[in-house]
């Protein structure tokens, strides 16, 4: 209060002050104005320069992809090897696609239960055991996916004794899906309303009863876009399975084969001396990509009409 | 959505059901809890199992590992300096670039995209985000390399002492650490912009209107005002895209050249961590296999301080922001 | 409803003892509307800001006062869509017209939020300064005389002369408030614009402030946005009285001295809204 009776206006003080900034101000005015212009557009410079390089990736992809995508049989065939007889046939990438599906497949089945029941259980518990868990999720989120490798080939390959087989890649992306499905169940579990929760509380139902019928359907939507945005992230990795799936030239399904997948056909055949190889890894490229895209705008649309209709 | 972000549950008012008394501790606790330490078990059977591997090269020679070249499979020694040094030039001359530009980009985004627009240009930027790896490696190796082969390389040598830092190419594919860190770049963008975009779009309006009702240019505000405010969270994007940067493989794998040179001229292959384990490991035997493991651990290690560190950013700039 | 009578009457007293004399005019608007992506949302506005007095600009929420004072600073130039017609003259002068630098404008005519605003990565001196530095001002011992004088101009020098480093979120809410009044004052502004500057402070944060207000128009002319009809009555010398019309746009109903529209409105809206009938 004291500080107010104390008050001392400098009145002149002021305005004579107000004359010295202004001139000060018109000074510089000009050249304040100019430096502002400039940064400015170095800015928008900025954000072509970060759409050219992805506007030239898009449009290679699709020239040099659909047409090989369109070719009959490269959704139903195997590959062929060209030779000098017949240096264009290529044949189909069967394999490849069946394989990307049954390793995701496998890897879906092997992270989602474990992914969502950890994820509940962070979002219901403030344990020591939740805190370090939440941060060990955001930790492995980040880790590298070649690891995932040497990790299901140090474990599942070569200590299990299993081999080179869908199954070891499927462990290498369930292991890179699972941390992601982690911190998206937590989040949505976050994301339902305490009313909603305190409201089955107060009709008598039990917590678990709560949690399961009240409180996981509401999360429900959160909980299968982090999946989906999970597999989308598996399918396109290919450093994990290059070290333990063996790469199988045959359609097959079964876990304990070895098989292909559509990355590890890119990274293989990009390096091909056959033209007719190199061209062909555009259509895959196209295919996987085109996978990615659909299911994450999917996970997205579907995430926000669900928000909408709340 | 960028998972290693940590979401923000600072004033979530959390029911911590399972505290509610022994009455509630039934099948379906446990459940939660058994899902808990399987999760628990992977992680720590993740660090474990690739520590464990690499112990025979550790308890070989580290020290070769660790600043040694040369790498002579299948028996050694295993010199690491190639990759150590292949992967500080690519990620450091990636982040350069990426995060100046992606900074132009973010703030562009935020306050010079019509607000229609932005929307659909954050969507584009996550889903380019999401585009798998080995495309970019692909593009970057069927088109950026013989490009620069043709076109790059040549202008780079008739400039005065640009063989100093680009040597003196003659490759056959156009493959070298200069391209792998343009293509590391390009991979790092979206991923960069996406988290730093969100970090510059929370500072308070208010903040910005303030500073504009004091007559400062809108350079002004943006460097002196919401630059500043988003300071940590921009470390915490910009850690994270190393993080990226340093973990990429086989996009790296298809355009360093992979060749075990320590090498200082950028236009020469050479190789990083990650992407030389990837194109290693096929033909990788008993002791390669540990030497492997060991760079997987550096690799591991490096990741692991880098995420830790931009999750700790990232909370601190909330906590700035909260006193706002 | 007694009891709030009550009240109104004692804030009479404290209005009614500033002089009524008309002075200059800082500010004068002439028919101003302002619409955003074609919706007006106020209509033609006419009147005059005397200098050093306080002008309080009330009405329920949506009659658009705080629309209007943003356009006195131009600060709906940023805001895509919105369109301001009419004139606003300082000094003479359209702040509208082409050839006027708004960054200039805006060092002429300050502005003060609705909840306090100061930079959280500057110190509470940084904060003081910070216009001048954004108008090129480098001088130390200019950025120290300003900093000293628009400190106590703000009833904040006292409290703060010894800890002029320290981050400016250390300060309460309401100090905090007073210093960006201070950065405000720093560039030594003709007239003060002011949204709602104490909806966001308790009552004694408050009552300082508006203590700073009556102190201050020797130097400053002030525009005060308030919700708070006491401290229209309170602190103002004129008054303008906005209501939402049918089409959902606000609308100048009265203006005049604070004591005629608190005790002698000639529109029978005004005197409800004072006597808080509705709003």
């Amino acid at each position: 209060m004291s500080d107010i009776t104390e008050l001392d206006t400098p009145a002149e003080v002021g305005h004579q002050m107000r004359e010295e900034i202004r001139q000060i101000s018109v000074r510089v005015r000009a050249r304040r104005q100019l430096r502002s212009r400039i940064m400015v557009t170095l800015c928008a410079v900025a954000l072509a320069i970060t759409a050219v390089p992805l506007v030239l990736l898009m449009y290679q992809l699709f020239r040099r992809g659909l047409p090989v995508v369109l070719h009959a049989g490269f959704f139903t065939q195997l590959p062929q090897t060209p030779s000098l007889i017949a240096p264009n046939a290529t044949g189909g990438v069967s394999n490849a696609i069946l394989g990307s599906l049954v390793l995701t497949v496998y890897a879906a089945i092997m992270a989602i239960p474990v992914g969502v029941l950890a994820g509940v259980y962070l979002a219901e518990s403030d344990s020591k055991l939740a805190a370090v868990l939440r941060v060990v999720a955001q930790t492995m989120a980040g880790a590298p996916s070649i690891l995932m490798g040497l990790f299901a080939f140090a474990f599942v390959v070569r200590a299990l004794h299993v081999g080179f087989s869908a199954i070891a890649g499927s462990f290498a992306l369930a292991v890179l899906m699972l941390p992601v499905i982690v911190i998206s169940s937590e989040i949505a579990v976050r994301g339902v309303p305490s009313t909603l929760r305190e409201a089955g509380l107060a009709l008598g139902a039990k917590p678990h009863m709560v949690s399961l019928k009240i409180v996981l359907p509401a999360a429900v939507t959160g909980i299968v876009t982090g999946i989906i945005l999970a597999i989308s992230r598996a399918i396109g990795e290919t450093a994990p399975v290059l070290l333990v799936i063996g790469g199988g030239y045959i359609n097959s399904w079964k876990p304990l084969n070895p098989v292909s997948a559509l990355p590890l056909l890119i990274f293989e055949d990009a390096k091909s001396e056959w033209p007719s190889l190199r061209t062909e890894v555009w259509g895959i490229a196209l295919v996987l990509v085109a996978f990615v895209f659909v299911l994450s705008l999917s996970a997205r649309i579907w995430a926000s009409r669900k928000q909408q209709a709340r | 959505m960028s998972f290693i972000i940590p979401p923000d549950f600072s004033d979530d008012e959390v029911v911590p059901e399972f505290h509610a008394g022994a009455t509630s501790r039934t099948w379906y606790h446990y459940v939660l809890i058994a899902a808990s330490l399987v999760f628990a078990a992977v992680s720590v059977g993740f660090v474990g199992t690739i520590l464990w591997n690499s112990l025979p090269e550790w308890s070989h020679h580290p020290g070769t590992l660790l600043a040694g070249s040369g790498w002579q499979a299948p028996l050694g020694p295993f010199g690491g300096l190639a990759m150590i040094v292949g992967t500080l030039e690519t990620s450091a001359i990636a982040l350069g670039v990426a995060v100046i530009i992606g900074l132009g980009t973010s703030i562009s985004i935020v306050f010079l995209v019509p607000r229609r627009l932005r929307n659909v240009i954050a969507t584009l930027v996550d889903l380019l985000a999401a585009v798998p790896s080995i495309v970019y490696g692909l593009w970057g190796f069927l088109v950026l390399a013989p490009w620069m082969l043709q076109t790059v390389d040549p202008f780079l040598n008739r400039l005065p002492f640009a063989r100093v830092i680009f040597g003196n190419p003659s490759q056959e594919f156009g493959t070298s650490l200069l391209l792998a860190a343009v293509v590391l770049s390009v991979m790092i963008l979206p991923t960069f912009v996406a988290i730093s975009r969100e970090v510059i779009s929370v500072v308070p309006q208010d903040l910005i209107e303030a500073s504009l009702s004091l007559g400062a240019t809108r350079w002004q505000v943006i460097r002196e005002v919401v630059l500043p405010t988003a300071k940590i969270g921009l470390f915490g994007a910009t850690f994270l895209a190393l993080a990226r940067a340093t973990g990429e493989t086989v996009a790296v794998a298809l355009v360093a050249g992979g060749v075990a040179n320590t090498q200082f001229h950028l236009l020469y292959p050479g190789t990083t961590i990650a992407s030389w384990i990837a194109t290693q490991f096929g033909e990788a035997q008993g002791n390669a296999v540990s030497a492997l493991m060991a760079l997987g651990v550096l690799l591991m290690i490096v990741n692991f301080s880098l995420s830790l560190m931009s999750r700790w950013l990232v909370v601190r700039q909330r906590k700035v922001l909260a006193v706002v | 409803m007694d009891q709030e009578f009550k009240t109104h009457v004692e804030t009479k007293v404290a209005a009614s003892t500033t002089p009524l004399v008309r002075g200059a005019s800082a500010m004068q608007l002439k028919n101003v509307s302002v619409a955003f992506h074609g919706r007006t949302a106020v209509r033609d506005c006419t009147f005059d800001i005397t200098k050093n007095r306080v002008t309080s600009l009330i009405g329920p929420s949506g009659s658009g006062k705080t629309t209007l004072l943003r356009a006195l600073n131009r600060l709906h130039d940023l805001t895509p869509g919105a369109k301001v017609a009419g004139q606003i003259m300082l000094e003479g002068t359209d702040i509208y017209r082409g050839d006027i630098t708004v960054t200039e404008l805006r060092t002429r005519v300050g502005m003060v939020f609705q909840r306090p605003n100061p930079f959280p990565t500057m110190s509470i001196y940084d904060n003081a300064v910070s216009g001048l530095r954004f108008n090129g001002v480098k001088k130390k011992a200019i950025l120290d005389e300003a900093a000293e004088s628009s400190l106590k101009s703000a009833a904040l020098w006292d409290s703060v002369h010894n800890r002029l480093k320290v981050a400016a979120s250390n300060l309460s809410g309401g100090e905090q408030q007073r210093l960006c009044i201070a950065r405000a004052l720093a560039l030594d502004p003709e007239v003060l614009l002011m949204d709602e500057p104490t909806s966001a402070l308790d009552p004694i944060a408050t009552l300082k402030i508006e203590d700073l207000m009556m102190t201050l128009k020797q130097r400053v002319t002030v525009v005060i946005v308030t919700h708070n009809m006491q401290q229209a009555a309170r602190i103002s010398d004129d008054c303008a009285f906005l209501l939402m019309g049918e089409d959902r746009a606000g609308e100048l109903i009265e203006f005049d001295t604070t004591e005629k529209i608190f005790n002698n409105p000639i529109d029978p809206r005004t005197l409800d809204y004072t006597l808080g009938r509705f709003g």
